[in-house]
């Protein structure tokens, strides 16, 4: 009776109403940021007095947001290409692997996912300093990687689990190498888990704050610093445009997962 | 028999976790051991660092801060999460798909951009407190940012879907025929609901709280930029410690602390909760 939508009587509208509050909760201050971006106020006075483009104008004439934005793509493409090879060698081991402590190697794997962000994020800083990582490149990938490989190792392990040897043993029977098995077999077999460990771990590095707040220095930093840099001073509708742009980017990529899940199931 | 792996190479596969293990073990186990030991090393052997931290009253604030944060955060989030998990998982799936389409839209939003949003709709001058003093229940506005009001109101909006995901999954896996069962025995809704619906979700419940209260342990950006300087939680204090302060010792000791709670709770989490999930 409660575990039936249409018997539930009065309570069906009581669970409806708390379900509709709830996603407005979580819906409306998305809404009014892209609101905000187009309001005409710098005082972010909502409902705005006027609309104006002027802020996204501003956004794209200060060469800073434009910089920090590319160095955020240009460090997610590199964390995603690194995290999907590195998973999916990993997972290799994990699925397929006949060694002992395969569990213990899996939690081991999955650890920079429960420990608190900030601890990573100090605990690299200290090691950066030391071996001059800080405000480079290299040590920003390397930092995101830590944290985005967790998800590219369970998406990808989720793939593999349900992808049948059997069918990479029969290609070997064929006659092909074990490995022309793996690349031509298995990983087309797999590549929706793939695309969308590819997906995560770009999100995750593009959206990541407290690693890169501690990895930047003044002349490098990714796109979420310089909106923390921004917020610290003021509130400023510049970045409402920021956000605005942030979230549409997030929308087409879940509507990219969502499509690749879908091409699956099909 | 034949598998690639066991076929291409005498191994046992172990070779292929290689390139993750050794970055993880440089990047990231031996940084955090490094920082834990600094924590007894600087600025001298021993153990002075946790002393002054837990004898301290100005460190005891910022350990009441975190925990009364996350306690309420916790609190508030299941009493909203429950009747929305069991909702969905039983609604028509027209509707479930709209309403889980935006959990998962805010929940992939950038975290600063929710942040952001926050901090302008609870300011001063912001629409809540205009849209309160229009309708005339309040007559000046409230403080409800740079203080743990705010921080409270802006972390229970980002862990809301980490709590209503995984217990829309537990309530759908609870068999209705239970409850269907109960109804017959004569039980009212209530009854079934208290005696019945909630002791089945409980383990879920359970765990999915302390996922959240530990997630929100270890918060930095939210306390930081909704909660203001005077009202520090743990995160920021090692962030301080480290960043502005240089004290790695007071720094490392606070990470240690966050590091044990943490990694306690979760292990009452595997202890309990998933033995019985798996009966």
């Amino acid at each position: 009776m409660l575990l039936d939508f249409n018997k539930l009587g009065a309570w069906k509208w009581g669970l409806t109403a708390i379900c509709v509050l709830m996603a407005l909760f979580l819906l409306l201050p998305i809404l009014f940021i892209v609101g905000l971006s187009f309001g005409s106020s710098r005082w972010l006075i909502f409902p705005p007095p006027g609309w104006t483009l002027k802020w996204y104008a501003e956004l794209f004439a200060d060469p800073r947001w434009l910089g920090a934005a590319l160095t955020s793509a240009k460090i997610g493409v590199i964390v995603m290409v690194l995290s999907v090879a590195l998973g999916l060698l990993a997972s290799l081991a994990l699925v397929r692997g006949t060694f002992r402590g395969r569990e213990v190697l899996r939690a081991f794997f999955l650890t920079p996912m429960v420990l608190p962000v900030v601890i990573v994020a100090v605990a690299l800083y200290a090691a950066f300093l030391r071996l001059g990582l800080n405000g480079t490149l290299v040590g920003f990938v390397i930092a995101h990687l830590i944290v985005a490989l967790p998800f590219a190792i369970i998406t990808i392990t989720g793939a593999l689990e349900t992808f049948d040897p059997a069918i990479e043993d029969a290609a070997i029977l064929c006659g092909a190498s074990p490995w022309e098995a793996r690349l031509r077999v298995t990983l087309p077999g797999i590549r929706h888990g793939l695309f969308s460990a590819a997906i995560f771990s770009f999100l995750i590095s593009w959206d990541e704050v407290v690693l890169a707040i501690f990895m930047a220095s003044p002349s490098l930093q990714t796109l979420p610093v310089k909106v923390w840099t921004t917020l610290r001073q003021d509130l400023t509708p510049v970045i409402a445009a920021a956000s605005t742009l942030l979230v549409a980017l997030t929308v087409l990529l879940m509507i990219a997962a969502a499509l690749i899940r879908k091409g699956k199931s099909e | 028999m034949f598998s690639a792996i066991t076929a291409g190479r005498r191994g046992s596969g172990l070779g292929f976790a290689l390139p993750a293990v050794l970055l993880l073990f440089a990047f990231f186990v031996v940084p955090v051991a490094a920082l834990l030991t600094r924590s007894v090393t600087e600025p001298e052997l021993g153990l002075q660092n946790y002393a002054v931290l837990v004898g301290s009253s100005t460190y005891a604030r910022i350990f009441f801060n975190t925990f009364f944060v996350s306690g309420v955060v916790t609190l508030i989030t299941v009493l909203i999460a429950f009747p929305v998990a069991w909702a969905l998982a039983i609604m028509p799936s027209r509707w479930a798909s709209i309403i889980f389409a935006i959990i998962l839209l805010s929940m992939w939003t950038n975290l600063l951009a929710r942040t952001y949003a926050w901090m302008v709709l609870l300011q001063q001058t912001g629409l809540i407190n205009r849209s309160l003093m229009a309708l005339g229940l309040i007559d000046a506005p409230l403080q409800l940012t740079n203080n743990l009001v705010g921080v409270t109101i802006g972390m229970v909006y980002i862990m809301l879907p980490f709590m209503i995901l995984p217990l829309m999954g537990v309530i759908k896996k609870i068999d209705p025929a239970i409850l269907q069962a109960a109804a017959l025995c004569g039980a009212t809704k209530a009854q079934a609901l208290r005696r019945v619906l909630i002791p089945l979700a409980g383990p879920g419940i359970a765990s999915g709280a302390l996922m959240v209260f530990v997630m929100s342990l270890g918060y930095y950006v939210t306390p930081s930029l909704l909660g203001g300087t005077a009202n520090m939680m743990l995160a920021e204090l090692i962030a301080q410690q480290v960043q502005s302060l240089v004290n790695w010792g007071m720094g490392g000791a606070a990470a240690f602390l966050l590091l044990v709670v943490t990694l306690g709770l979760y292990a009452v989490q595997l202890r309990f909760f998933d033995a019985k999930e798996a009966r």
